[in-house]
Formats: structure tokens, sequence, C-alpha cells
């Protein structure tokens, strides 16, 4: 299976990299220490994202349904700004770029979405506060990547907001 | 809409029947036939609805040559300098006129009003070379209806000269495009090919992508991404009324069976998108294929039995055959690059497809065994080939990158020669059907 596959390479690349917050992060989940200790809920959830992992989008190669080994540390930190924002749900968009036919398209985005879906499950955010869907190639990204801007299309975007579920410990 | 066909004898007298198309005048399948159509006559010219009797039968003159013209296989003669014929040389043509201005075919035909308030129209094709009728019809209609009838005459003249099936009276669905490029607002339009009739079918409050027509061009199956996750939805198009076939998953890709009891799509569970098939009213939902890849894009084989699909189970997207209950998957696409968007011709002899290659899109055609492939377009951007009823064109969408704008384009397949299908908007996603006789 493909998406076993790439979970291992996920997980590979992750320890492989030495970073700390990859040793501490992925099995932890919400209603630790870090998510008791969350400031108030974020005015602008989306921005709070950007500003914790740097983007709230990534990338893929053409055709590809692989996690980039580089954007593992970005999928790593919104997977803990989604624990330390227990409220949060967040749907995970995936496109495809525009050379990919109308209904290959949504289905190569669905699968995209589901691998980084995959991936913050792996890291401790609940399944079912995760939505995937797919935009297939209907909305065209406007963000140039690479040197074509053919592209920018094949990614997958977090988009947060706040479930309005009931307010947790701490919460003012 | 009713249109009664006509069997006419000598011109006027009439009983329902059939069209007999005879054998083609033309068998040379590459040659353009220049056909002379001069305007339509009428014995008495009276008022209707629509115009008199004499102004309905110019509109449908040009009707019929606009339609005749649109093709490679004609060339329109100019007959201006002619008399208009009158009305018994409707049946019996002075063939020496029409070679002076060398056609090779020639189209008659007369528009008269009947006391019921219907129009009563016939149209005659004859082969001048040969001085014989090659095929006549007629046709009962609603004065409002005439625009249907010239279809229907200019498919007349279309099959007994070619041979092949009609083509004119036929409907188009395809997504209608406006907007910001980067969310742009995706709506259903439906028209004749001729760019009449048209009408929208949803909103454009949501996206909407991929319709299918139903065999009889009842209803519509189109994927919907309105709640934010994509859905098949049935639409019924007199009623308005829709239905969402798979309520509660992520669906997409349909096709109705050519029986219109079922249909096939994609349904996608845990990012594995397979095909499945289910009843049209959303029962008995059944899987047809089980790989780890992503199977999408059926279509059906006129005679239902068979399902065309794309997949990348070899690791790249290609073709595949299967039978209807899933059995028998078989590769069909062998050549250089990616293949996609699949459609099967309603003569059941070829499938088309979008071929992905060196960073460009073309349409192609290939038999249903995957031998004899054809690339018909140059790309850069063709994708979403639908064949027409006569099985020899496929419209297309065509995206210019200069202009950014994307349109439908239709090509002959024997010798193609792709050239725009107006719409009001930008346009994608054609899938185009004969009318129901």
């Amino acid at each position: 299976m493909r998406r076993a596959f790439l979970i291992a390479l996920t997980i590979s690349c992750l320890i492989g990299s030495g970073s700390a917050d990859a040793q501490i992060w992925p099995l932890r989940r919400y209603g630790s220490a870090a998510a008791k200790g969350a400031a108030a809920i974020p005015a602008n959830p989306q921005a709070s994202l950007v500003a914790t992992a740097g983007t709230d989008t990534i990338y893929f190669a053409r055709r590809g349904i692989a996690l980039d080994p580089r954007i593992i540390p970005t999928l790593s930190a919104e997977a803990r700004w989604l624990i330390a924002n227990p409220t949060m749900t967040a749907r995970i968009e995936g496109y495809s770029d525009q050379q990919d036919t109308r209904s290959y398209a949504v289905a190569i985005g669905e699968e995209r979405a589901a691998a980084v879906r995959d991936f913050l499950v792996l890291h401790g955010v609940a399944p079912d506060r995760l939505k995937v869907v797919s935009w297939g190639k209907e909305r065209p990204g406007t963000v140039p990547q690479g040197a074509t801007a053919g592209a920018a299309g094949a990614r997958v975007v977090t988009v947060v907001s706040d479930s309005g579920g009931p307010p947790l410990l701490g919460r003012r | 809409m009713k249109l009664r066909l006509l069997l006419l004898g000598a011109a006027g007298v009439a009983s329902a029947a059939q069209a007999q198309p005879v054998s083609p005048a033309n068998p040379d399948p590459t040659g353009a036939t220049v056909i002379a159509i001069p305007v339509l006559a009428t014995s008495r010219n009276l008022e209707t609805p629509s115009g008199s009797t004499w102004t309905v039968a110019n509109q449908m003159t040009e009707v019929i040559a606009g339609d005749l013209r649109s093709t490679t296989r004609f060339i329109v003669a100019d007959v201006k300098s002619l008399r208009i014929p009158s009305f018994p040389e409707v049946t019996a043509p002075t063939y020496s006129e029409w070679s002076g201005v060398g056609a090779k075919a020639l189209l008659t035909g007369f528009v008269e009003a009947r006391s019921d308030g219907r129009l009563m129209i016939g149209c005659y094709v004859y082969d001048v070379r040969q001085q014989r009728e090659l095929a006549r019809a007629g046709f009962l209609v609603a004065p409002a209806d005439w625009r249907r009838a010239a279809h229907k005459c200019a498919d007349v003249a279309y099959s007994g000269v070619t041979g092949n099936g009609a083509m004119f009276d036929s409907r188009v669905a395809y997504i209608a495009q406006s907007g910001a490029a980067s969310a742009p607002m995706k709506r259903i339009a439906v028209m004749d090919l001729d760019g009449s009739k048209l009408t929208y079918v949803t909103t454009g409050t949501t996206l909407a992508i991929t319709p299918r027509w139903s065999p009889k061009t009842r209803r519509l199956a189109y994927t919907s991404f309105e709640g934010g996750e994509p859905h098949v939805v049935v639409v019924d198009l007199a009623s308005g009324k829709e239905q969402s076939l798979l309520p509660g998953g992520t669906s997409f890709a349909p096709a109705f069976a050519p029986d219109g009891q079922s249909l096939a799509l994609s349904v996608s569970v845990n990012g594995n998108t397979d095909i499945y098939a289910v009843n049209s009213d959303g029962t008995g939902l059944r899987r047809l294929t089980t790989s780890p890849a992503i199977d999408t894009e059926p279509e059906f084989s006129p005679d239902g039995r068979h399902v065309v699909f794309s997949s990348d189970r070899s690791g790249s997207q290609q073709l595949y055959v299967m039978s209807a209950d899933g059995t028998g998957q078989r590769r069909i696409s062998f050549g250089p690059g990616e293949y996609g968007a699949p459609a099967w011709s309603e003569d059941g002899k070829r499938i088309a497809f979008t071929n992905i290659n060196g960073g460009s899109m073309r349409i192609g055609t290939m038999n249903v065994d995957g031998t004899d492939q054809d690339i018909l377009t140059a790309g850069p951007y063709d994708s979403q080939p639908t064949w027409g009823p006569s099985s020899d064109h496929v419209m297309f969408e065509r995206k210019n990158f200069g202009t950014g704008h994307t349109s439908l384009f239709i090509t002959a397949v024997d010798r193609p020669d792709p050239h725009p299908v107006a719409t009001p908007q930008d346009g994608s996603d054609p899938s185009w059907i004969g009318r129901e006789q």
C-alpha cells in the first residue's frame, strides 16, 4: 500500500531530521500539558496557524502524492498548533494542477489531502477534527511555485476554524 | 416538444413514418461536397406565430446552411444568382441549374402552414450528378419549433451525403465559467449544438463540474461542490428536481448507463478512489474496482456492456476497459505519456481520450482494444472529449494560455479541423448527445 509506505517514509524522515520537535510530538495527544497551557482562542485562527507553521499550504510534485521531506517540519507545526488549539477543526483541502483530467484531479486532490490527514492523525490530532476534501483543479493556485505556474496547483491547504465546541479547562 | 416525422410522397402528401436515407453520394470520406441550398419553397405565404411561412423558410435555409457549413464535409454553393425553385421543383429539380454552380448535392424543401396551426416541413436531398434522390424527411412542428426542423433537415443532408449518423439535432451540456480565474463561478448550461435554446441548470452559487446526459436528454448527472465536498447530483430537467445520489460522502465523475437505470461514478473512501455503480435513485450501490490506486472517469459503451475508465494503478494514469459488472479489467492504452478522460463513441467503435505527454494535453481516438491510436489536436491544453451522435466528430475544451480563456471546440475525427463552438462565457467539460427522436 502506497499510503503505508508514505507514512513509514514520513516517520523515518522525521526521526532522521534529528529535530527535537519530531521526537517529542509524534504521539502526543491533546489534553497534554502543552494543550492545557494554550493561550486563548486565536481571534484569527488561520493567521495563527500560519504564524506557527510558516504556511498553511504544502506543495506536491506533479502527479505526486508523497509528502516532500522538506515540508515535514511545517506539517509537524500544524499538528502542534491543532493540538494546542483543541476547539479548532480543520478542512484538509487537496488540489490538483491544471494538467490533470478533470475527475482524475478530484481523485488525486483527495489522495493528497488524505496523506496530510494521515500525517496529522499519526502526530496526535484526533481524526474527527479533520475533514478531507478535494477541489480537484477547480481552484487554480495563485502562488507561483517553481518554474511554472502549473506547479502551483498540486497542493494541500489546511483551513482551520473554531468548531464552537465546549470550552476546555482553563479557557477564559 | 413534439416533432412528428412524416414520410413524404409527392410534395406535401404525407403520412407518419421514418425518413429514408439512401446510399451515400460521396463515398470518399475525406472529400468535401459542394451542396446547393436554395431557399425552401412555400406555396402560400401564410402568417404564423413565428412569422410568415416565407420568413420561416428563409430562416430555416440559413440555419441548414450554417449547420452544414460548420463541418468540413460541406461547402455551401453560392446560389444567389439562381432563381428560387418553385414549389413543384422541390421534388422535381432542374439538375442542370445546380450543376452549373458546381453543386454535387442539392437540398430542397418546403414550409407549409396547416389549418391546425402546425407547420408541415419537407426536406429532400439529391445527388446532382447522378440525378437521383438521396434522402428525404418531413416533419409536423409547432411554428416555434422551426429551428429544430431545420437541424433535422441538415441532418438529412449530412447523413444522406456522408453515410454517417445525424449530428445537428443534438444537445450540449457544459460548464459555463465566469468570474476570477483563481475562483471561477462554474454553472451548468445546456444548449443546442448551434448555441440556441441555451438555459442554465445550476445557479452558480455552488461550483458544479462534469455534467453528463441521461439517455433521452431528460436528466443530467453532475458533480456538485455544495457544502464543500464533491458529490454527484441527478437533476430532472423538466421539473428542476435535484437528488443527491450518495449523501454524506465524496462521489464524482458520474456517467449514465445507456438504459438510464443506473450510473457509474467514482467514490473516495479515506483518500482511495474506486468506481462504483448505483441505481439512478441512489439505491443498490456496488463496487466495481478495488485497486488501492485511483480508478475514475468511467464511461459506458453504447451497448451498456462495458465501461472504459482511467486508473493510475500501473504508476501512471492509463485507460482500462472492464465489463459493466467490474470483471475482466484490462489496460488498453500503451502509447507515450498518460491517458485520461475517455469517451466511447456512439457507434461503439472508438474511444476518445486526453493524452498528456511532454507538458501538452491533446485529444486522440483509438480502437476499443487500444490499437490504431490517432492524435487529433495539437494542444497544449485540449481535454474532456465527448462524441457527437454521428460518431465522426468530437467536442472538447481548449484553454488558450495567451488569453487565459477556456472554450468549447469541435473537430472532425477523420480530418481534424478544430474550431470553436460559440458560448456566451467560457465553456468547458462538454457532454454532447443526440436528441430523442
